[in-house]
Order: C-alpha cells, then sequence, then structure tokens
C-alpha cells in the first residue's frame, strides 16, 4: 500500500512537472459581453493574433443576453480553471463586475478590459475599479466626432442635422451623441435641429425622423446612433421617396446595414474595429507577460468609415461584423 | 357646484342632469383631440397637413390594433398584459419565415404570403393559453397574461438573439408603406404606385392619400366594432363584464366566450406584428416593446372603457389612440423634449380616470 501511494505520488510529481513544461505556452481567456457579431468578429482577431504569438486561448461561453447575471456565472467557471495566465473581458455592467473581476485579478490573473469598461473607464487615478491593466476598446464621444465630420464632408459642411439616439441612461450611446454635438459646433453652418430617442424600438424612431422631415423639409442629414434608430431614420427617409438627399450616417457595420448602404438608403457607417480589439489584447498581453511592458491604460484602435465609394473594396471587407 | 357652504364636494348628480355637461363628459376626449388639432396647428410649424396627418396614423397603426383588441378583454372585465411581447413575437416569427422561405429560392409573393398567414395563425395560440387559463382554471387575468407576456418575449428573443431579422423581399416595404393615391404636381394622379420623382422640390410636393395599411386597419376595425356593438357576442361581453352572475344566470357559456376573447385580443397583437414587419421590412424585438400594452390600455381607458368592465367602444378606443398619437406628435413638433411628451401623457391618463370615476352615469354605455 505504501508503495503504491509512493508511485501514486511520484506520477503525480512528473505529471505536476510535465504540465509546467506545458504551461509555457502562455493561456489566455476571454470572456465576450454577449452573443452577437461585434464579439465574434472580436474572437476572431484575438484567435488570429493568438495563433501568430503562440498562445493559446480559452473562449468563455456566449452569454445568450447582455447583463451580469448572464455573465456573472461563466466568468465564475472560466476563472476557476485555474491555468489562465491572463483574462480579457468585456464587462457588461460598470459596477456589477468591479467585485468579480477583482476577484479574479486578486488570485493572480491580470484582467483586461474590451470594447466595455469599469467605474468611468479611467485606470489611472486611484480608484476601487482601476486594477485591470487596460481598457482597450472604443471612445464613444471621439466616434460621435468622427461621424460629425464625416457627415458635414459629405454635406459640404453645411445644412441642418439630426439625431436620433436611443435610451438617454446608457453611457456608450451618450457619449456618441455629446461627440456629435462637439463635432457639428465645429462647422458654423451645420446645424443640430434636435435629437429623439426611440428607446430601441424601430417604429418609434420611424415616427419621430417622420415628424422631424416635416417640420424641417430642407433637412439634410441624420446621425442614427446604434442598428435600431438608423434603421427606423433610413425606412423614414426611403418611405418619403428623399434617399440620397437626406444622408443617414449610423454606428456599427452589420450586415443589414452594410446592404442599406449598398442599395444606397445609408451613405455612412462608422464600423468600431472588434478584430483589431481582440487582436490588442492578446499582443500587450504577451507583452506583458514575456517582457514586463507597461500597457497604456486606455487603448483606442480607431475606427474604419464605410462609404458608398468603399463599401465594395476587397480591403474593406473585413470590418464588416460577422 | 352646491350653493350650500358646507359642501365641500361637487354635486355629480346635480351635473350629469345638466345636458350640455352631459355631452362634454361624454365625448372629453373627442373635444380635448379637436383641441389639440387647433391648438397644435397655430403652434407646431407644419403640423397642420396632410402628410403630418399621415404621420399621426402611421405612428399608431400598431398601437391602435393592439387597443382594439384589448378593448374586447376590457369590456369583459379583464386585461392582457401580453400584446406587446406577442406582436414582437409574431414580428420576428414572420419575417424570419419570409427570409428563410426568400433565401431557399421560393418567389417573394410565396415567402410573404407564408409568412404573414404563418405569424396570423401563430398569434391565434397565446391567446388560447390566456382565455383557457382565465377561464377554466380561473386565474386572474393579470397573472395569466403576465405569464404569458414572459414566455412571448423569451421565445421572441430566443429567436432573434436581439438582433434585428433583415434580408427580406424589398416589395415587403413596398406594399406595407403604399398609398391608396398619389399625386404629384408635375405627374399627375398614380394609384398604389410611387411616381418616380428625383427634384427634392417634386418630392415634398407629392401629396399621398390614405396609406393602404390605415385603409386595411380601419377595414378590420369597422368589422370588429360591427361585432362589438350590433351582434349578441357584442352583448354578451358587456353582459360578462357588467355582472359575471348575471351573465352565467342568463345562460351565456361564459368560459367558451372568455377564451374567445382572448384570441381576438391576441389575433390583434398578431396583426400588429405582421403589419411592422410591412412596415419596417424587417423582424424587431426588443425589450421596450414591452411599453406597448400599457400605452394600448391607456388609449382604451382614455376612450371610455372602465377597468372593472362592462363599457367601452372600439370608436372610443380609437378616439384614445389618435389623442396619444396627436398629443406626441404635435409637442415633438413643437421641439418639446422626450420627457414632457411621458408627463403629458400621464396627466391625460389620470384625467380619463378621474372621470371614469367622479361621472360613472356620464359615460355609462346605455
Amino acid at each position: 500500500m505504501k508503495k503504491f501511494i509512493i508511485v501514486l505520488l511520484l506520477i503525480c510529481l512528473v505529471l505536476s512537472f510535465a504540465s509546467t513544461v506545458c504551461a509555457a505556452k502562455l493561456r489566455f481567456a476571454f470572456m465576450p459581453g454577449i452573443a452577437d457579431p461585434f464579439y465574434f468578429t472580436m474572437e476572431k482577431g484575438a484567435k488570429a493574433k493568438a495563433e501568430e504569438l503562440g498562445v493559446e486561448l480559452i473562449i468563455g461561453e456566449y452569454p445568450k443576453a447582455w447583463g451580469p447575471e448572464y455573465q456573472v456565472p461563466i466568468l465564475k467557471a472560466l476563472a476557476a480553471r485555474g491555468d489562465i495566465d491572463l483574462l480579457f473581458t468585456a464587462p457588461t455592467s460598470t459596477e456589477a463586475l468591479i467585485p468579480v473581476l477583482k476577484e479574479i485579478h486578486d488570485s493572480g490573473i491580470p484582467v483586461i478590459t474590451v470594447d466595455t469598461y469599469l467605474g468611468d473607464g479611467d485606470y489611472t487615478k486611484p480608484s476601487n475599479y482601476n486594477f485591470p491593466l487596460a481598457y482597450i476598446g472604443t471612445d464613444n464621444f471621439l466616434g460621435g466626432q468622427v461621424v460629425a465630420g464625416q457627415l458635414a464632408l459629405l454635406l459640404g459642411g453645411k445644412g441642418k442635422v439630426f439625431l436620433e439616439n436611443t435610451n438617454p441612461d446608457v453611457s456608450s450611446v451618450m457619449g456618441r451623441e455629446l461627440g456629435f454635438r462637439a463635432g457639428i459646433k465645429m462647422f458654423p453652418d451645420m446645424e443640430l435641429v434636435g435629437v429623439e430617442y426611440c428607446l430601441d424600438v424601430q417604429e418609434t424612431a420611424v415616427a419621430q425622423v417622420n415628424a422631424v422631415l416635416q417640420k424641417h423639409p430642407d433637412l439634410a442629414g441624420v446621425f442614427g446612433v446604434n442598428v435600431f434608430s438608423a434603421q427606423g431614420a433610413y425606412q423614414a427617409v426611403v418611405t418619403a421617396g428623399l434617399e440620397g438627399a437626406v444622408k443617414i450616417a449610423t454606428w456599427d457595420a452589420t450586415e443589414i446595414l452594410i446592404e442599406a448602404l449598398k442599395r444606397g438608403e445609408v451613405d455612412l457607417i462608422l464600423a468600431q474595429m472588434p478584430a483589431e480589439m481582440g487582436a490588442l489584447c492578446v499582443e500587450w498581453g504577451v507583452k506583458h507577460l514575456t517582457k514586463g511592458a507597461e500597457i497604456p491604460k486606455k487603448v483606442i484602435p480607431g475606427f474604419f468609415v464605410f462609404t458608398q465609394e468603399n463599401v465594395n473594396d476587397p480591403e474593406a471587407q473585413k470590418y464588416i461584423y460577422k | 357646484m352646491a350653493k350650500s357652504n358646507n359642501d365641500f364636494f361637487i354635486d355629480f348628480e346635480k351635473l350629469s342632469r345638466n345636458r350640455t355637461i352631459l355631452l362634454v363628459g361624454r365625448n372629453w376626449a373627442l373635444i380635448f383631440l379637436i383641441f389639440m388639432l387647433i391648438l397644435f396647428s397655430f403652434l407646431g410649424k407644419n403640423f397642420f397637413s396632410l402628410n403630418n396627418f399621415n404621420n399621426i396614423l402611421l405612428g399608431v397603426s400598431s398601437l391602435l390594433l393592439l387597443a382594439a383588441g384589448e378593448t374586447f378583454v376590457i369590456i369583459s372585465g379583464g386585461i392582457d398584459l401580453s400584446i406587446g411581447f406577442v406582436m414582437g413575437f409574431v414580428c420576428i416569427s414572420s419575417s424570419i419565415i419570409m427570409r428563410d422561405l426568400n433565401a431557399a429560392g421560393y418567389s417573394s409573393i410565396i415567402s410573404i404570403m407564408t409568412g404573414s398567414l404563418v405569424g396570423l395563425l401563430l398569434g391565434l395560440i397565446p391567446g388560447f393559453i390566456n382565455g383557457f387559463f382565465v377561464a377554466k382554471l380561473r386565474v386572474p387575468p393579470f397573472i395569466a397574461t403576465l405569464g404569458m407576456w414572459g414566455i412571448a418575449n423569451g421565445l421572441a428573443w430566443r429567436f432573434c438573439e436581439g438582433f434585428p431579422i433583415g434580408f427580406l423581399p424589398l416589395q415587403v416595404r413596398d406594399i406595407g408603406n403604399a398609398y391608396l393615391a398619389y399625386f404629384s404636381p408635375k405627374k399627375g394622379y398614380s394609384f398604389l404606385m410611387k411616381p418616380e420623382l428625383t427634384e427634392r422640390g417634386d418630392i415634398l410636393s407629392l401629396v399621398k392619400i390614405i396609406p393602404i395599411s390605415i385603409l386595411l386597419i380601419t377595414f378590420i376595425l369597422v368589422i370588429f366594432a360591427f361585432i362589438l356593438s350590433r351582434t349578441r357576442f357584442g352583448q354578451h361581453t358587456y353582459a360578462i363584464g357588467g355582472k359575471v352572475d348575471a351573465a352565467i344566470r342568463a345562460g351565456i357559456n361564459v368560459p367558451l366566450h372568455l377564451i374567445k376573447i382572448y384570441i381576438i385580443s391576441s389575433f390583434f397583437a398578431a396583426a400588429a406584428g405582421v403589419l411592422l414587419v410591412f412596415k419596417l421590412n424587417m423582424g424587431v424585438h426588443t425589450q421596450y416593446t414591452s411599453s406597448y400594452e400599457l400605452f394600448a390600455i391607456a388609449a382604451v381607458v382614455i376612450g371610455g372603457a372602465s377597468l372593472t368592465g362592462g363599457k367601452g367602444t372600439i370608436w372610443g378606443t380609437l378616439i384614445g389612440v389618435l389623442l396619444i398619437g396627436t398629443l406626441n406628435n404635435g409637442l415633438m413638433m413643437m421641439g418639446l423634449p422626450i420627457f414632457y411628451r411621458y408627463i403629458a401623457t400621464g396627466c391625460i391618463l389620470i384625467i380619463a380616470i378621474l372621470i371614469d370615476q367622479f361621472f360613472p352615469e356620464l359615460v355609462y354605455r346605455e
């Protein structure tokens, strides 16, 4: 019996040694926010980069809906594996995910937040949420400004524009609104004639844009901040027969919106770069763990702007969310 | 107002004997609607125009259908909370069918027809289940339909995963947004087909007469208004809502009748869902679709129905829906932010309840 135990212990010792040898290969975990093309694209980008750098990438199960109640159980199960060198995740709540990720961080797994962030996203100042290595994702305010600038370019720097927003209590879309307002102000001949909130109900967005077209027959452009508001906006403009005359700008290159762009019903799509975000997480993670590199606390991968001219370019296809 | 000093309350009985007040009390919603139309015409830029009235009607078209169905349920003394999500569920289901059939190579007509019909049929199921639970198992309508609210939401969400269902045949949109007739100063009259115009001035001066979808809804509403006011089915609905015991003693098969009523309500929700597909050329379902049933209930109550049952009309509900739609559109045209529009709708609803509370004999259906 004693012999058996000794043999068993020896086997364990050998095995554990073997596993540490294997562990020379880094193992990263990615926990997405929700099952959607945006995060699928992010996974693709991360996977490609991981293969290139020889990192093993473990993907957490995609939550079926947005929210900590769906994400946290999967995240905890993922962390409980105990063999992960770094975690990058899109927290589904700026508050509720703080203690959960803090616990993972304290257990020795460095955390990067991607696409969404904890607290206000500023990890440079002292706070209870400044422990992640970095936030890698979009700056919504900057994106709003980019849309304003691109729309102004399409309109020749003059005309009335309107903003169709969704929910006044969501930080990302409000960031886009503030950025757009600031951007439009830079053009003295452009005027923002109104902002409406459709609460993600596309039918409401149609009614609201219809009313604006009625009130301002000379409206030149509309910025729909997400898919539902943009789809409602272009639907209203097309029904009025004004496609092309009223320019529609929107955010996120979903296949439906790209199709509408090809039909000439949408004029401008600002695409975030989810694949880039995923790749940056892997790249910076490797640099940090192998070379001890200091990651900037905020990494913004930039945007890609789709227009009718470039939508069919082979180079542009990779920015469509699929 | 009673003359006596120590009489603090208004003497409603005396008031209700005054014929003018009686008339105003009965038609306050209509009077308020006309008042608003006049007010907004002066205050809102470009409010008073055919185009804007089309916008108001199209903006409330789904709500109109939902509220019409809800009218039957509320008259019978029940409530149906599931209609907003049943609408979303049908919208998603029928758009998925249209998309997949079209992608599989079937002609647009077949895909569109199959999608619409299956959607309408699917919509009958939640109604039957609601009715069965309410009528046969005596589950309070609030709870039974709240259960269905969750089920329909979950199913719709599962099917679409939070995404719009696109890539439907484009004819869907052409049909859904067609008008009966168009008049262009340049090209003259045309029927059903929008004239090809390129100049912005010409496009803006195009006169569009009666949206097809509104025509269809009017047709359905007339039929159901007739059923409610002129048939035995309608009388029984009022009887059940007025006094269930009396209805049973009068020999009405109350459970069967209630099941039929919930199926009607659900059918209207399904029709609204299919209409939405045609309007948007897309299937959409988000969590905010759930505010639809509350606005539908509000419209029914503003239209003179009582939540305790026994009264209400389709005509009244139509006024209620138009009141909400006009208020929203008018305040929007005036440039009032969204927050105040919610407050305004809330105030109107409270007025409606107050009138229902204090003038019961005024609004009572004879």
